[in-house]
């Protein structure tokens, strides 16, 4: 649990996005977490030297709303999660199609729990 | 109808301290669009801390990016500290803020002389240079290298500054400044100067605040945020305001990095005059668990470190969003409009380190 | 006679244009509290862009590069054989015309926008050199150098304004800072290179050969201001091109639009002026 986190469902995404704007917070970035079969996602904002975290999950393979309406620098966030934990956003303002940061020798998603299966030699 | 040509600027150009690709759309000389292109320096730490352990994450988050080297180490030393309710003994704030206001000072110097070769000024670009050397010869004497100083511990610091060194660094600063004082009067008076650096991409107030600018680039627009003022290591001992310009024009962000060069001698002065008798470091016993968010005023601007734990000698996840990345949403906004030859003096004014925007 | 003069001259200018370059950088190093290269350092870059491969968008590239340096090598030639002053300065433009057709004939952006800056700063050079050769043809009566060599009188004496006005432009020919926005000899530029960012190996040693040869005419040119007196005559070319060298050093770039606005207004100006004064003294 971080200080200062408000814990929000999917749907309300938007609202509370739009509120915090309005009340001039300003945006710093959004953490992803992978925990296995879900991501945990962490939108912090910034008012006034405190900060402020907006929670929720997503189940994998879920399409995010993206904030890049409401604020135009999320787009670069965004697209960097959608390169990295293959996450999907719907509305992004500047799609760069997974090529932002990596490659396609790259692979997908690298930064979800990669698992390694060893051959067994008997077999 | 004038006629559209993109013009590829970067990833290799010599004026671009570090590759970003910038494909500028122009009608004859003036920049409608641009479309960003990075990817050329991702070298995935994000992924390489989670299989380190606690200690070794310090090297490895330090080499994030050389310039701003120090401030990374720093800001991860006290999410963990945090975490583990580990209180760092006083000697070693005050240490931490002299390395981290020395590395401010070779930073800021680094991009003036920049600045000046992107406009021309060859001379005066190797006299920052120069000048910067007298820091270097600091962070050599002290910490045994130049640029990445691995200082940083767990727990405080791993070196002591003692009394010489104290005196030869003091002495240092004071030429130092001497030499500043030539600069500025070239740099803010100067007439070739002011004309390529006056109301040049100007980004306003509103903007600045609305795109997440930080740092020097959110400072110069009118935004008073410098988070050392919140107190961490031993900031809150010490007396410094937010340096803060109005115009918001590369003019504008140059004299923010100026004036923040005067502001860190002066604070590492009131630091050695305030720096207490003591221990270094504190014993480490354990492993952290839980999450924090810490941040940290690189030279650059603030920087978010999202860390998660969970009890074990490696962590869950470690999150950096480095300055450089909140500013490159601004730099796409202030270089619409502007001529060819703005542009990289657009693109140095936010300072751009791109290996910390890619990791 | 006239077979040796051409020799020698074809021979000697890049010669001395080269250690020109080379004086140039280390004086400019100095300034810089470096050490700077040895003296012959131009000629070890021409000889080593001699050795390498010519790889080139397009063949027309190659041959705009050989036409500059043939223009530049007559247009030399025609001055020590003291030829007409107007023709000499059409053959100047011819050769740089070749320079910014090859820049334009690589289909570069760069290049193209390189071009395009010549062909403004020409348009701002041009107007004050055509006003010098008159402004000496109007003291002396010719526009023949021959004649012009006669005059027992120095040119500077009744033409110091129009020697201001050449020595303001110089800056823009010698391609030193504030104005060196089409190609400057540091690739610290926006446009890299600029005019010759898709010349490499021999094509370049060419240009850069030819610039040696266009540096040598251009101070000859200026010498031509104080002729009748030889001693003063270097002295002035030596301190004229140190003050070339002072000037790149202590500016930062500036725009092409400022560069116009300067040359036209003040520098046309006084130009004029000292035009109106001469043809009232002589002509009157």
């Amino acid at each position: 649990m971080l200080d200062n986190e408000k814990i929000i469902e999917l749907q309300d995404l938007k609202k509370e996005t739009l509120l915090l704007k309005n009340q001039g917070y300003r945006y710093i970035t959004m953490s992803c977490v992978d925990l296995g079969d879900s991501f945990d996602l962490i939108y912090h904002f910034d008012k006034a030297y405190e900060i402020y975290n907006m929670r929720f999950s997503v189940a994998k393979g879920t399409i995010v709303p993206s904030l890049s309406d409401v604020y135009f620098c999320a787009m670069l966030t965004e697209n960097e999660l959608k390169d990295l934990f293959g996450l999907e956003f719907s509305g992004l303002v500047l799609d760069c199609g997974g090529n932002l940061l990596i490659t396609d020798e790259v692979g997908a998603a690298p930064m979800t729990k990669q698992y390694v299966v060893k051959a067994k030699e008997s077999e | 109808m004038a006629k559209k040509t993109i013009l590829p600027f970067g990833p290799q150009h010599p004026v671009l301290p570090e590759p970003i690709q910038l494909q500028l759309v122009m009608e004859d000389e003036i920049v409608v669009e641009a479309i960003p292109a990075i990817g050329y320096v991702h070298r995935g730490l994000e992924k390489l801390t989670e299989t380190k352990a606690i200690a070794e994450n310090i090297f490895v988050v330090e080499r994030i990016c050389g310039i701003c080297s120090f401030m990374h180490a720093l800001c991860y030393c006290q999410g963990i500290e945090s975490l583990m309710n580990i209180t760092v003994p006083d000697r070693s704030r005050f240490l931490r803020v002299i390395w981290g206001e020395l590395h401010r000072l070779h930073s800021h110097h680094l991009w003036l002389g920049l600045l000046a070769d992107a406009f021309g000024f060859e001379s005066l670009f190797m006299q920052c240079w120069r000048n910067r050397e007298m820091v270097m010869d600091i962070m050599e004497m002290t910490a045994g290298s130049r640029v990445i100083i691995s200082t940083n511990a767990l727990g405080g610091v791993r070196r002591d500054i003692d009394s010489d060194q104290q005196k030869f660094i003091l002495n240092s600063l004071n030429k130092l400044q001497e030499e500043l004082d030539n600069i500025k009067r070239v740099f803010s008076d100067d007439y070739t100067v002011n004309k390529r650096l006056v109301d040049v991409a100007v980004i306003s107030k509103e903007d600045a605040h609305e795109l997440g600018a930080v740092g020097p680039v959110m400072r110069a627009s009118g935004l008073s945020f410098d988070y050392r003022t919140t107190g961490y290591a031993a900031y809150n001992e010490l007396d410094f305001e937010p340096i803060v310009e109005q115009s918001g024009d590369c003019y504008a962000r140059m004299m923010v990095r100026l004036r923040e060069c005067y502001q860190s001698i002066d604070i590492i002065r009131q630091a050695f005059a305030k720096l207490p008798e003591g221990p270094i470091a504190s014993p480490v016993k354990g492993f952290p668990s839980g999450e924090i968010a810490t941040r940290v005023e690189q030279p650059r601007g603030e920087v978010l470190y999202y860390i998660k734990a969970n009890g074990t000698n490696h962590l869950d996840r470690l999150r950096v969003r480095t300055p450089t990345f909140a500013n490159i949403p601004a730099l796409l906004k202030m270089v619409k409009g502007l001529t060819l030859a703005d542009i990289p003096i657009a693109i140095l004014s936010i300072d751009p380190c791109i290996s910390c925007t890619e990791r | 006679m006239n077979i040796q003069i051409i020799a020698a001259t074809i021979l000697l200018a890049p010669v001395i244009g080269g250690l020109i370059a080379g004086i140039d950088r280390i004086i400019t190093a100095r300034m810089q509290h470096r050490v700077g290269p040895p003296l012959l350092q131009p000629f070890y870059d021409v000889l080593k862009l001699l050795g390498k491969e010519n790889i080139a968008v397009t063949n027309d590239q190659s041959l705009y590069a050989v036409l500059y340096l043939v223009f530049n090598v007559i247009t030399l030639v025609m001055f020590v054989l003291q030829m007409d002053l107007l023709l000499i300065l059409f053959m100047l433009l011819l050769a740089v015309a070749s320079l910014v057709l090859g820049a334009m004939s690589a289909n570069s952006p760069f290049s193209k926008i390189g071009a395009q800056r010549e062909l403004i700063a020409i348009l701002a050079y041009e107007p004050i050199l055509i006003s010098s050769v008159v402004g000496m043809y109007f003291v002396t009566g010719s526009f023949s150098i021959s004649r012009i060599l006669q005059i027992d009188r120095m040119l500077f004496i009744d033409l110091p304004l129009l020697f201001i006005a050449f020595t303001y432009v110089l800056t823009i020919k010698l391609r030193k800072s504030p104005f060196d926005f089409s190609t400057s000899h540091h690739g610290h530029q926006e446009l890299v290179k600029g005019l010759t960012i898709e010349y490499s190996g021999p094509s370049l040693a060419m240009i850069e050969i030819a610039h040696w040869y266009e540096t040598v005419l251009l101070l000859l040119f200026a010498g031509l201001f104080f002729a009748n007196n030889l001693y003063v005559a270097v002295a002035a070319i030596a301190i004229c091109y140190f003050a070339e060298i002072l000037v790149d050093n202590i500016a930062a770039r500036l725009t092409w639009q400022i560069m116009l606005k300067s040359t036209w207004i003040p520098g046309l100006l006084i130009a004029v002026v000292n035009m109106v004064w001469v043809y009232i003294k002589y002509h009157v």
